[in-house]
C-alpha cells in the first residue's frame, strides 16, 4: 500500500515541479510515510488534552513506541494521522461537535482514525468512590447506542489526572497517604468531604496545608478518596498503589485501542493522510494532465481494503452489526484486530506450519463465502460477510 | 378597583409582538398576565452536567430529581407543598397520571419522549408551604433545540431564577448568553456554583464569574454552594458542615424570594417582561429596517447615481455618434465618387493613347469588350469598397455605444453594383478607304497631273498625252489617294475616341448617381438603426430611475412606519421602566428608536 502510494506522490511531483509550495507538501507526504504515526489529541479547553497525554506519553512501552502525540495541534501546521478526540460529558451537544469532520469521500468512507475519550471521568456522578465504573458504563452505553458515536473507533473513560498522578506517584506522596490512611476512617471522613476540608487547618496531624493542597491538586478529591481507600484495601507500597491507580483510570484500556486500532494499522493511517492530502491539492490546484492522477486516486481509495476492515472491526465491537458471540470474534480477528500477520488473523500460533496457515486459511474463506452468499440474511450482513472474505482472500494471496 | 397601570403596558405592547409576528413574545407576555396569584415560582436553569439535580435534592433534603448517569427528563418538573410526598406526571393533553414519589425516575426513562408536558412533585417541606414552588428544567444547550426551549419556557412565569454553573470552570460564552437572556426577562437571579467540594481553585472561577458578570452588566450574586457537603452535613445534623456547604445562604436568597409582596411583584415582573419583549422586539424590527436598507436602501443612492451617470452617458453618446456618423458618410460620399473617377480616367488615357495611334477601324472590335470589362472592374471593385466602407462606418458608430451596444448591425447589404445592367459600348460610324473610292480619287489625281504636264510638255511640241505627262499623272494619282486615306484615317480616329469617352462618361453620371443613391441608403438605415437603440437605451433608463424612485417611496413608507413602531414600543419600555421603579427597582437603560 505505501509503495502505490509513493508512486502516486512521485506522480504529482512530476505534475508540481513548477510550484514549490506543492513540491515541499508532496515532499513532506513522502517522508511522513517513513516517520512515525502522529496521533493528535483534541478537545473542548480544560477537557484534559495535555494531562492525558503527558500520562501516556511517559508510558515507554513498545507498543506505542512508534506513535508521536501532538497536545491539540492548530487545524493548518500539522495533519495528524489519527485523533484522540477528548469530551467532558457524553451529552449530544458535546458529541455534535467533536465529530469528526467531513472531507472528501474518502476522507469519510476512511474516517477510522478517532477515538473518543470521556475525560475527566472521575467527576461523573458527583465525585462518589464508584464514579469510575459508572463512567465506563456511560461509555460502553455510549458506543453502542448514541447514532453521535457511530464514528468513533471506541468510546473509553479515563481519568486522566489519576492516570498521570499514579503514574507519576512519588514516594513521599505514597507515604503521605499511608500515613492519612492510617487515621480512623470515621474521624477522617469529614475531613476528606470536600477540598475546603481537606486544606483546612483543623485536619488532624502535623502535615502542613500547603503539602496537602498539592496533593489534593496532583490528585483531585476523587484520587485522593480512592488511593485512601485503595490503601486501606491492600495497595500498601507505592508500586501496588500507583499500578491500581492507573489501572482504575482507564488509561490501558485506552492505550491498547490506540494500539490496536492506530499502531497496528500505521502504514494504512499515513498512506490515508498522504492520499488525503494530496486529492486537497489536486482540487485546490488543478493542473492540465492532473486528471489521470486524480483518477488513480481514486482507484487506489477504492481498492484500500484496510480502512473497509478498521471500520467493520468499529462496528462490530460496537454492536451496530448483527454479529456476535463466536462468529463476531472470529471475524475480528480475521479483520486483523490481533495483528495483521496470517497467524494473527486465523489465531493460530506465531509459528504455525505454513501449510496448517494455508488450511485454516482456505477453511475460513469458504465458511465466509457461504455467509456472504446466504440469502436469508440482511443485506448488511451479507456486505460485512463480504469485508470478512475479502480479508481472507489477502491472507490467502500470500501464498499465492 | 381600576386596573392596575401596568396590566394596561402590557396588553399594548402584547398587541405590538403580536402584530409584528412574535407570537412567542406575545405568548411569554400573556402567561405573565394570567399567572396565578399567591405562587412563587423559582426556576433552576444551567447547561447539562452542572450539577442542578444535586442542587434541588440538597434544597430539599430529599432525592426528588435525577441526578448523575440516570437520563435527565426533557421535561421540567415542578416542586410544590403537599402534606404527603406525591407525584403526577402531566400529558401532553392535560392527563394527569399519579405515580410513587420513589419510582418517579424509572417512571420517567419508561415514557417514550414527547408524551409528557411537565412533571409534579409534592414534598413536605415548609420552605414551598407558602407557596413557593420550584421547577427544575432540562438542561439547556444546543438554541434549537427542544430541550433548550423547553427550558427557557419557564421565563415566561418564573418570578425568579438560580443559575447553575459548576466550579470546574469559569462561566463559558454560552452561558454568559444564558445569564443575560434570563436577567433581560427575570428581575431575581442568582448563580449557584457548584461542585466545589471536588474544585481546589473553586475561589478563583467565584472571582472570575463575579467579574464577568459584573462586567456584562448582569446584576445576579454567585453563590459557591456544594451537594455533597450539605449531604454529609444532613446525614450528621452537623451544623458547621452545613455552613460550609453554602446552601444556608443560598436558602436565605430563596426565602428572600418568597417573602416578597406578591402585588409589587407582580408589578416588577410585568415591567421586565414588558421591558424584555419590547428590547426583543425592537431589535427584529431594526434588523427588518436593517434587511430593508441593505436590500436597496444602502444601494439606492448609487444606483440612481448611477442610473444619473448613465443618463449622461447617453446624451454624450447620442452627439458623438450622429455626428460621426454624418462626417463618415460625407467623407465615404466624397472618397467613393473620386475613386470612381479616378478610375475612369485611367481607362479614358488608355482610349486616348490607344486611338492616337490605331485604326479603329483595325481595333475596334478588340477594343470594344476590353472597354466594356474595365468599366465593369472598375464600377464592381468601387462598389465592393463602398460596402466594405460601410461596413466599417456601422462598427464605428456601434463603437460609440461601447459595452451596451449588445446586438447584431443593421443589415447594410446593398442591391448589387448593377454591373450587368451596364450598356455595351455602341460601335462608332466609321468609314473605310475601298477601292472603288481609290479608284476614283486616283483617276481624279491622275487627270490633274496628265493635264498639268500635258499642257506644259505641249508647249514643247508634244501632245498632251505623252509619257511625262502619263507618269506624272500616275505619280499624282498616287499622292492623291495617300492624302485621301491619311485624312479618312485621322476622321475615324476622331470618331472612335469621342463614341468612347461618350460612353466612359454615360457610365460614369449614371453609376456615380448610383453609389450616391447606396450611400444615402446605408446612411438612413445607419441613423435608424442607431437612433431606435438611443432611444430604447433611454427609455430603459427612464424606467430603472422609476423603479428605483417608487422603490425609495416605498421603503421609505414601510420604514416609516417600522420607526413609528419602535418608537411607541420605546415608549412603552420607559413606561415600563417607570412602573418597575416604582414597584421598587432602578431600571437604567432606555431605549430609543
Amino acid at each position: 500500500m505505501t509503495q502505490d502510494v509513493r508512486d502516486l506522490l512521485h506522480a504529482a511531483t512530476g505534475l508540481y515541479r513548477d510550484d514549490p509550495r506543492a513540491s515541499a507538501v508532496l515532499l513532506d507526504c513522502l517522508n511522513r510515510l517513513e516517520q512515525p504515526l502522529r496521533v493528535a489529541f483534541t478537545g473542548a479547553p480544560s477537557s484534559g488534552k495535555t494531562t492525558l497525554a503527558a500520562a501516556l506519553g511517559e508510558w515507554p512501552t513498545r507498543a506505542l513506541r512508534d506513535l508521536v502525540l501532538l497536545d491539540d495541534p492548530g487545524p493548518a501546521d500539522d495533519v495528524p494521522d489519527a485523533t484522540v478526540r477528548l469530551v467532558r460529558h457524553l451529552e449530544p451537544d458535546e458529541l455534535a461537535a467533536a465529530h469528526p469532520p467531513g472531507g472528501s469521500a474518502f476522507a469519510r468512507q476512511s474516517a477510522v482514525n478517532s477515538v473518543l475519550v470521556l475525560s475527566r471521568a472521575d467527576e461523573v456522578g458527583a465525585g462518589r468512590i464508584d464514579a469510575l465504573l459508572t463512567a465506563k458504563q456511560l461509555a460502553r452505553r455510549a458506543w453502542r447506542e448514541d447514532p453521535l458515536c457511530t464514528g468513533f473507533l471506541g468510546v473509553i473513560a479515563v481519568a486522566g489526572q489519576l492516570a498521570y498522578g499514579g503514574r507519576s506517584l512519588r514516594d513521599d506522596e505514597f507515604d503521605l497517604l499511608a500515613a492519612f490512611a492510617a487515621v480512623p476512617r470515621e474521624e477522617l471522613e469529614r475531613h476528606v468531604l470536600s477540598v475546603d476540608s481537606f486544606t483546612d487547618p483543623a485536619f488532624p496531624g502535623p502535615i502542613p496545608v500547603e503539602t496537602r493542597r498539592s496533593l489534593v491538586v496532583r490528585f483531585g478529591m476523587f484520587g485522593v478518596r480512592l488511593a485512601l481507600t485503595l490503601i486501606r484495601t491492600g495497595c500498601d507500597d507505592r508500586v501496588k498503589l500507583s499500578a491500581e491507580l492507573v489501572r482504575r483510570s482507564g488509561l490501558g484500556e485506552l492505550r491498547d485501542t490506540l494500539a490496536g486500532c492506530f499502531v497496528a494499522r500505521a502504514e494504512a493511517l499515513r498512506a490515508r493522510t498522504a492520499i488525503i492530502r494530496l486529492e486537497a491539492l489536486l482540487a485546490a490546484h488543478p493542473r492540465p494532465g492532473g486528471d489521470r492522477l486524480v483518477s488513480r486516486v481514486e482507484r487506489f481509495a477504492a481498492a484500500a481494503h484496510d480502512f473497509r476492515e478498521l471500520r467493520l472491526i468499529a462496528d462490530i465491537r460496537g454492536g451496530r452489526t448483527a454479529l456476535s458471540g463466536e462468529p463476531a470474534e472470529e471475524a475480528v480477528r480475521l479483520l486483523g484486530a490481533q495483528g495483521t500477520a496470517p497467524a494473527d488473523r486465523l489465531g493460530l500460533e506465531p509459528d504455525a506450519d505454513p501449510n496448517e496457515i494455508y488450511d485454516a486459511g482456505l477453511d475460513a474463506l469458504r465458511r465466509w463465502r457461504h455467509e456472504a452468499e446466504r440469502p436469508d440474511r440482511p443485506h448488511a450482513e451479507r456486505t460485512a460477510a463480504h469485508v470478512v472474505v475479502r480479508s481472507a482472500e489477502g491472507l490467502l494471496a500470500l501464498f499465492g | 378597583m381600576t386596573a392596575p397601570a401596568w396590566l394596561e403596558v402590557l396588553n399594548e405592547t402584547l398587541d405590538a409582538c403580536r402584530t409584528h409576528g412574535r407570537a412567542d413574545l406575545a405568548e411569554r407576555l400573556r402567561r405573565r398576565r394570567d399567572a396565578p396569584p399567591g405562587q412563587i415560582r423559582l426556576g433552576v436553569l444551567g447547561f447539562p452536567k452542572q450539577g442542578k439535580g444535586y442542587l434541588l435534592n440538597a434544597v430539599l433534603n430529599a432525592p426528588v430529581c435525577a441526578v448523575g448517569d440516570a437520563a435527565t427528563p426533557a421535561v421540567p418538573t415542578e416542586i410544590a407543598y403537599s402534606p404527603e410526598p406525591a407525584a403526577t406526571l402531566v400529558g401532553r393533553s392535560r392527563e394527569r397520571i399519579p405515580v410513587a414519589v420513589e419510582r418517579l425516575t424509572g417512571e420517567l426513562g419508561a415514557r417514550p419522549a414527547g408524551t409528557l408536558s411537565r412533571v409534579e412533585v409534592g414534598v413536605p417541606r415548609e420552605l414551598l408551604s407558602a407557596g413557593l414552588v420550584l421547577v427544575d428544567t432540562p438542561p439547556v444547550g444546543d438554541p434549537r433545540s427542544p430541550r433548550t426551549a423547553a427550558a427557557l419556557d419557564l421565563l415566561a412565569e418564573a418570578d425568579a431564577v438560580i443559575l447553575v454553573s459548576d466550579a470546574t470552570a469559569p462561566l463559558s460564552a454560552a452561558e454568559l448568553a444564558l445569564a443575560r437572556h434570563v436577567r433581560t426577562w427575570c428581575p431575581h437571579v442568582v448563580l449557584a456554583l457548584t461542585k466545589i467540594d471536588a474544585s481546589p481553585g473553586w475561589r478563583a472561577v467565584a472571582e472570575r464569574n463575579r467579574a464577568m458578570l459584573a462586567e456584562a452588566g448582569i446584576d445576579a450574586p454567585v453563590l459557591p454552594v456544594s451537594a455533597v457537603v450539605r449531604q454529609a452535613a444532613a446525614k450528621t445534623g452537623d451544623a458547621e458542615l452545613n455552613a460550609r456547604s453554602g446552601f444556608p445562604e443560598l436558602l436565605a436568597w430563596i426565602a428572600e424570594q418568597a417573602a416578597r409582596p406578591p402585588e409589587q411583584s407582580r408589578a416588577l415582573l410585568a415591567a421586565v417582561g414588558v421591558r424584555a419583549a419590547a428590547a426583543e422586539l425592537v431589535e427584529s424590527l431594526r434588523d427588518r429596517i436593517d434587511t430593508v436598507a441593505q436590500d436597496a436602501g444602502l444601494g439606492q443612492a448609487a444606483l440612481l447615481q448611477r442610473a444619473q451617470r448613465r443618463a449622461d452617458d447617453l446624451r454624450r453618446q447620442n452627439t458623438r455618434w450622429q455626428n460621426l456618423l454624418s462626417d463618415e458618410i460625407t467623407d465615404l460620399l466624397s472618397d467613393a465618387e473620386y475613386d470612381l473617377r479616378e478610375r475612369t480616367r485611367k481607362i479614358v488615357t488608355t482610349i486616348d493613347r490607344t486611338f492616337d495611334e490605331g485604326d479603329p477601324a483595325k481595333v475596334w472590335d478588340d477594343f470594344a469588350p476590353w472597354l466594356d470589362n474595365a468599366l465593369a472592374e472598375a464600377v464592381d471593385v468601387n462598389y465592393t469598397w463602398l460596402a466594405d466602407r460601410a461596413e466599417w462606418i456601422a462598427q464605428a458608430v456601434a463603437a460609440c455605444f461601447g459595452a451596451q451596444y449588445d446586438r447584431a448591425l443593421p443589415d447594410l447589404r446593398l442591391d448589387g453594383s448593377g454591373v450587368e445592367h451596364l450598356d455595351d459600348v455602341g460601335r462608332p460610324k466609321i468609314e473605310k478607304f475601298k477601292i472603288g473610292q481609290q479608284a476614283f480619287t486616283g483617276l481624279r489625281g491622275s487627270y490633274g497631273g496628265v493635264l498639268m504636264f500635258g499642257l506644259v510638255t505641249s508647249l514643247a511640241g508634244l501632245p498632251l498625252i505623252n509619257p511625262v505627262s502619263i507618269g506624272a499623272g500616275a505619280a499624282f494619282a498616287a499622292k492623291t489617294i495617300k492624302d485621301e486615306g491619311g485624312m479618312r484615317l485621322q476622321r475615324r480616329q476622331a470618331v472612335a475616341k469621342q463614341a468612347a469617352q461618350r460612353h466612359v462618361d454615360d457610365v460614369f453620371l449614371k453609376f456615380s448617381k448610383e453609389c450616391r443613391d447606396a450611400v444615402r441608403v446605408v446612411q438612413r438605415r445607419l441613423r435608424d438603426h442607431f437612433t431606435g437603440l438611443a432611444e430604447e437605451l433611454a427609455d430603459e433608463l427612464t424606467r430603472e430611475r422609476e423603479t428605483i424612485l417608487a422603490g425609495t417611496a416605498e421603503r421609505e413608507r414601510r420604514t416609516g412606519h417600522i420607526r413609528r413602531e419602535i418608537d411607541r414600543l420605546a415608549a412603552l419600555h420607559q413606561r415600563a421602566g417607570e412602573l418597575g421603579t416604582i414597584a421598587g427597582r432602578q431600571q437604567r437603560r432606555e431605549l430609543s428608536a
